[in-house]
C-alpha cells in the first residue's frame, strides 16, 4: 500500500502501511548507481508468521501477535496505562516536564521534516515523517486520557486504537535514531525524538516490549555478565592480554593495561565491542595513556568495563541501574575521574543524562576521553610525525558527543595537528548527520533490520563521507575518523554493504588509532589500509 | 457595560490559565538533562561552534559561565522575527512572521493605549491635547496598530492558504488547527475594517482602553459596539485573548520553558548543592511501571529499584 498517509492511518487495515519500492530511495552517486534500484529484501515468511509486521518493510522488535480477542484488548489496556504513567512524577519524573511541554506545543510547522535523515533518504515515507509518530501519540493521549477526549477528538484530531496501532506504533519507534536534529532546528523547542524515545520507554518499562539486542542482550546481560557483549570479566582481562600483545608488535615496547588500580587519577571506560571488534583501538589508549605518564586503570567488576548503557535508548529504570553501577564502581576504586573511551551513548548516558541521578559520593567528575586526548596531544609530551598519517582524513562526530555534549573541538584541534590530509565533512559539528546506527540501530541485526539501517537510515552518511572526498581519486585510501563505538560500526556496514573499499578505497577506525599511527617511534604502524588485522 | 465585562472576565481566564500553565511548570520535579547543543548562553568562544564547559580537562573545578547576554543576543532576533523559521522553513516564514509581528504590534498597540489612559487619568498636562506627548503617543498608536493590522492580515491569511494548499500542513491539520487561524483573522480582519471604515486614527481604541480601565466610563462620544464590526472587533480580541493559553497557541510564552528549562538547561549538579537535594526527593518517589524487569510494586522507591537487579537476573 503506497497512497499519502495520515496520522490516524496507522490504524488502518493493512499488510504493510508504507512500501519502498526499488528506485525511491536519494539516489546514489558513481559508482554505487547499482544500488539505486535496489530494494529491501522480503521478510522470510516462516519467521514472520505470528508477529506483527504490518508496518514498512522490515522488523526491529518482532512482537507478537496476540492469540485471542480478549488478550488483544488486555494489550490495549496495558498500553493506556502506561501512556498515563508517561505523565505522572512518580513514574516519569526524569522527562516528566520535556515530554508534556513537547506534547503540548507543536505548531505542526514541518520545519522538523527537512532536518530528518531517514525521513529524507526514504524518498520522504510518510510514516518516517518526525511528527507522524508523535502526532499518534497525541491523538491517543488526547482522545482517551483527556477529560471529554472522545468528544473533542472529533475536532483535535481522531485515531482509532486497537492493538494494530499499538504495535506499529511500538515499531515505528525504532524507525528513529534518537538523533535529534529535529529539535535542534524546531523554532518552538519541540522534541520529536524525545517523544519517540518516551514511546520507547513506555513499551520496556510497563509492556516489557523492546528489541532483544538491546534489552535481553543488551541491558540485562550487561548487569548480569558485566557486559552487553557477553563477556564476563576473565574473558574482559584475557582480551586485554591479547591487546598488550598485539600493541607490543607495534610500539616495540611492553604496553600494560592496568586493572583495578585503587586510588589512580583515571578510571578508562571503553565500550567493551571495542575489545572484540577494534582492540587496535583499546591498545592506541594504552599505548597514548602509558606513553604520557598517565595514572590510570580500568576495572575487571562486572559492567565496569563496558561503558555501554542502553538503557539510555529505551528505559529509564535500566538506565540508571548502569549509570549507578558504573559511578558506584569508580568510588570504591577511589579514582579521581572517569573518562569516557570513544563511545558517544556512553558519554552521554554518564555525563549527561546520569548527572541528575549521582549524588553524594556517587558524583565522581566525568569526562570525555575527547578532551583527555586534546590535552595530552597538546601538552607536548608526546612526539609526533604528522607526515604518518599523510591521508585524506574526514571526521564523523557522534550525535552523542556533539549535539548532546558540545564537545566539538578537542577532535579537530587534535586532528588539526596529527592528520595533515583532515576535512570536514557538510555539515558537521553540532549539525551533523547521524550514521544511521543511532539509539541501538548499530547492534540491531534481526530479520532485515540491518539492511534497511545500510539503505535507509545510514544512506545520508554515506553519502556524506563520499561528498568528503569527492575531490580524492578512486584508489587513494581514505579514512574515516569515528569517535564511537557504535558509529563505526555503523560505517563498517555502510562500507562492507556498498563495497565502498573496493570502490572508494574507504577505510574507518577510531581518533586514538589516528594519534599512535602518528607517534614516533613506533616499530610498525596501527593503521594499514587493506591488510587484515591479526585478531581477524 | 456587557462588552468591559466580557473583556475583563476574558482577561481573567487569560490571567489564570496562563498563571495555571506558569505554575505547573514551576512545579514539575527536577528532571533529567536533556540539553542540545549549542547552548545560547555559553561564552562566546564556546558558543561560536557550539561547544561546551565540558569541553575543557577538569571542567569541574571551573565556575559554571553563562552569558546573558548570548542569550538575549540569540532570543530577541527569535522572538521578534523568528530567526528559526527564517533559517530552517524560510516559505513558511513569509507567512508565520507577519502573523507573529503583527499580533505583537497588536499587544504593543495596547501597550501604548493603556499608557494614554494612564497618563489622561493622572492627568498628566502633558497629555492634554495638543500637547506634544499626546501627538507622540497618537502617532505611534495609530503606527503601531495599523502595521499591526496590516501584517497581521496578511499572516493570518497567508497562514491559513498555506494550511489549505500546502499538503504537508494540511494532512496534519485538525479542525481545531483552522478553527485557531480562523479565528485570529476574524479578529484582525474585523479590527481592519473597523479602522478603515471610520477610525482610522484609533479613537475606538483608545476610548475602549479608557472605558476598561474607569469601569465604562467614557472618554468621550464614543461608544463600544456602536456598529456590528465594532462589536465583532471588541469580542473576537477579548476572547482571543481569553482563548491562546488554552491553545497550543500558547508557545508564545510557553516557549520559554522549552527554551530554558530542557533545550538550554545545561545546570551540571555540583555536589552539595541544591539540585542534589531535589534529585534525592526524586528517588524517593514509587513507581508502578508493570514491566517484570521493572520489579515496582508502588511501595518500592525509585532508589530501592535502582540499586537492585533486574527481575530476569534473579
Amino acid at each position: 500500500m503506497n497512497r499519502r498517509l495520515k496520522p490516524s492511518d496507522i490504524a488502518s487495515v493493512s499488510d504493510c502501511l508504507c512500501h519502498i519500492g526499488p528506485g525511491e530511495l536519494t539516489p546514489l552517486p558513481s559508482p554505487y548507481e547499482d544500488f539505486n534500484q535496489i530494494a529491501l529484501s522480503p521478510l522470510k515468511p516462516e519467521k514472520i508468521k505470528n508477529i506483527e509486521t504490518s508496518l514498512d518493510d522490515t522488523v526491529a522488535i518482532g512482537i507478537p501477535k496476540p492469540a485471542t480477542k480478549e488478550e488483544d484488548e488486555a494489550l490495549v489496556r496495558q498500553f493506556l496505562s502506561g501512556l498515563k504513567k508517561l505523565f505522572e512524577k512518580e513514574n516519569n519524573w526524569t522527562f516528566l516536564q520535556p515530554l508534556m511541554l513537547s506534547m503540548e506545543h507543536c505548531a505542526k510547522c514541518q520545519t522538523c521534516s527537512n532536518a530528518c535523515p531517514v525521513f529524507e533518504m526514504s524518498g520522504r515515507k510518510e510514516i518516517y515523517r518526525p511528527i507522524f509518530r508523535s502526532e499518534v501519540l497525541r491523538r491517543i493521549y488526547r482522545k482517551y486520557l483527556k477529560l471529554g477526549g472522545k468528544i473533542t477528538a472529533k475536532l483535535t484530531g481522531d485515531l482509532d486504537l486497537n492493538w494494530t496501532t499499538i504495535a506499529r506504533l511500538a515499531e515505528l519507534s525504532y524507525r528513529c535514531t534518537l538523533c535529534r536534529r529535529c529539535a535542534a532546528v524546531c523554532p518552538i523547542g519541540v522534541d520529536n525524538g524525545l517523544i519517540n524515545h518516551e514511546i520507547r520507554k513506555l513499551f520496556s518499562q510497563e509492556m516489557g516490549i523492546a528489541p532483544k539486542e538491546i534489552h535481553e542482550k543488551g541491558s540485562v546481560q550487561h548487569l548480569r555478565v558485566g557486559s552487553s557483549t557477553g563477556m564476563n570479566p576473565m574473558a574482559a582481562k584475557d582480551s586485554a592480554e591479547f591487546i598488550q600483545e598485539e600493541m607490543e608488535e607495534i610500539t616495540g615496547y611492553k604496553v600494560d593495561i592496568p586493572w583495578d588500580v585503587e586510588g589512580a587519577d583515571i578510571l578508562l571506560l571503553h565500550n567493551a565491542g571495542e575489545m572484540l571488534a577494534w582492540p587496535e583501538n583499546v591498545g592506541a589508549f594504552a599505548i597514548i595513556f602509558q606513553a604520557a605518564g598517565i595514572s590510570w586503570t580500568m576495572s575487571s567488576e562486572a559492567a565496569g568495563y563496558d561503558a555501554v548503557n542502553y538503557g539510555l535508548w529505551y528505559d529509564d529504570v535500566q538506565f540508571s541501574r548502569v549509570a549507578i553501577k558504573h559511578a558506584d564502581i569508580a568510588r570504591r576504586l577511589k579514582v579521581k575521574k572517569i573518562v569516557i573511551g570513544e563511545c558517544g551513548h556512553a558519554h552521554k548516558a554518564l555525563t549527561v543524562i546520569a548527572d541528575r541521578l549521582l549524588t553524594g559520593d556517587l558524583n565522581i567528575p566525568r569526562e570525555s576521553a575527547m578532551v583527555t586526548l586534546e590535552d595530552i596531544v597538546m601538552s607536548g609530551k608526546l612526539k609526533f610525525d604528522p607526515g604518518k598519517n599523510n591521508f585524506p582524513v574526514t571526521l564523523h562526530d557522534p550525535c552523542n558527543v556533539v549535539r548532546a555534549m558540545g564537545i566539538v573541538e578537542p577532535q579537530r584541534n587534535i586532528l588539526r595537528k596529527i592528520a595533515p590530509q583532515f576535512r570536514e565533512m557538510t555539515p558537521h559539528g553540532v549539525e551533523n548527520y547521524c550514521c544511521g546506527g543511532g539509539s541501538g540501530f548499530a547492534i540491531m541485526s534481526g530479520y532485515n533490520f540491518a539492511e534497511w539501517r545500510n539503505l535507509v537510515s545510514s544512506r545520508k552518511k554515506f553519502l556524506q563521507i563520499l561528498e568528503a572526498f569527492h575531490d580524492e581519486p578512486q584508489e587513494v585510501p581514505k579514512y574515516v575518523c569515528a569517535p564511537c563505538s557504535n558509529c563505526k560500526g555503523s560505517i563498517r556496514d555502510i562500507i562492507n554493504y556498498y563495497h565502498a573499499e573496493e570502490r572508494s578505497s574507504l577505510y574507518y577506525g577510531g581518533l586514538v588509532e589516528l594519534i599512535v599511527n602518528a607517534l614516533d617511534g613506533m616499530k610498525k604502524p596501527i593503521i594499514r589500509f587493506g591488510d587484515k588485522p591479526s585478531w581477524e | 457595560m456587557g462588552f468591559y465585562i466580557l473583556t475583563y472576565l476574558c482577561i481573567a481566564v487569560f490571567i489564570g490559565a496562563t498563571g495555571c500553565l506558569i505554575y505547573r511548570q514551576l512545579n514539575l520535579p527536577l528532571h533529567v538533562r536533556w540539553e542540545i547543543y549549542p547552548v545560547r548562553h555559553e561564552t562566546t568562544a564556546k558558543l561560536a561552534y557550539g561547544g561546551s564547559y565540558m569541553e575543557e580537562v577538569n571542567w569541574w573545578n571551573n565556575p559554571y559561565k553563562s552569558s546573558r547576554f548570548n542569550e538575549l543576543k540569540y532570543m530577541v532576533p527569535e522572538i521578534l522575527f523568528l530567526r528559526g523559521l527564517w533559517k530552517e522553513n524560510r516559505s513558511l516564514w513569509r507567512v508565520s512572521f507577519p502573523l507573529h509581528f503583527g499580533l505583537y504590534l497588536m499587544i504593543s498597540t495596547f501597550g501604548l493605549l493603556l499608557l494614554h489612559t494612564c497618563l489622561t487619568l493622572w492627568g498628566f498636562s502633558a497629555i492634554a491635547a495638543g500637547g506634544a506627548v499626546n501627538f507622540l503617543l497618537s502617532v505611534l498608536i495609530v503606527s503601531a496598530g495599523w502595521s499591526g493590522l496590516i501584517l497581521g492580515n496578511i499572516g493570518s491569511l497567508g497562514m491559513l492558504y498555506r494550511r489549505l494548499t500546502d499538503r504537508e500542513l494540511r494532512d496534519y491539520s485538525s479542525f481545531a488547527d483552522y478553527f485557531n487561524i480562523l479565528f485570529i483573522c476574524l479578529f484582525f480582519l474585523s479590527a481592519f475594517v473597523a479602522c478603515l471604515s471610520g477610525d482610522p486614527f484609533l479613537e475606538g481604541a483608545k476610548a475602549y482602553t479608557f472605558g476598561l480601565l474607569t469601569a465604562g466610563s467614557s472618554l468621550n462620544r464614543y461608544a463600544p459596539g456602536q456598529n456590528v464590526i465594532g462589536m465583532v472587533t471588541i469580542v473576537s480580541a477579548s476572547l482571543l485573548v481569553a482563548y491562546i493559553p488554552l491553545t497550543q497557541m500558547s508557545h508564545m510564552f510557553m516557549k520559554y520553558f522549552l527554551y530554558h528549562n530542557v533545550k538550554w538547561d545545561d545546570l551540571p549538579n555540583r555536589p552539595g548543592g541544591q539540585m542534589e537535594v531535589a534529585i534525592k526527593n526524586n528517588f524517593k518517589l514509587k513507581p508502578t511501571w508493570q514491566a517484570k524487569h521493572i520489579g515496582a510494586n508502588g511501595q518500592k522507591s525509585w532508589h530501592d529499584i535502582a540499586s537492585s537487579a533486574p527481575k530476569e537476573m534473579k
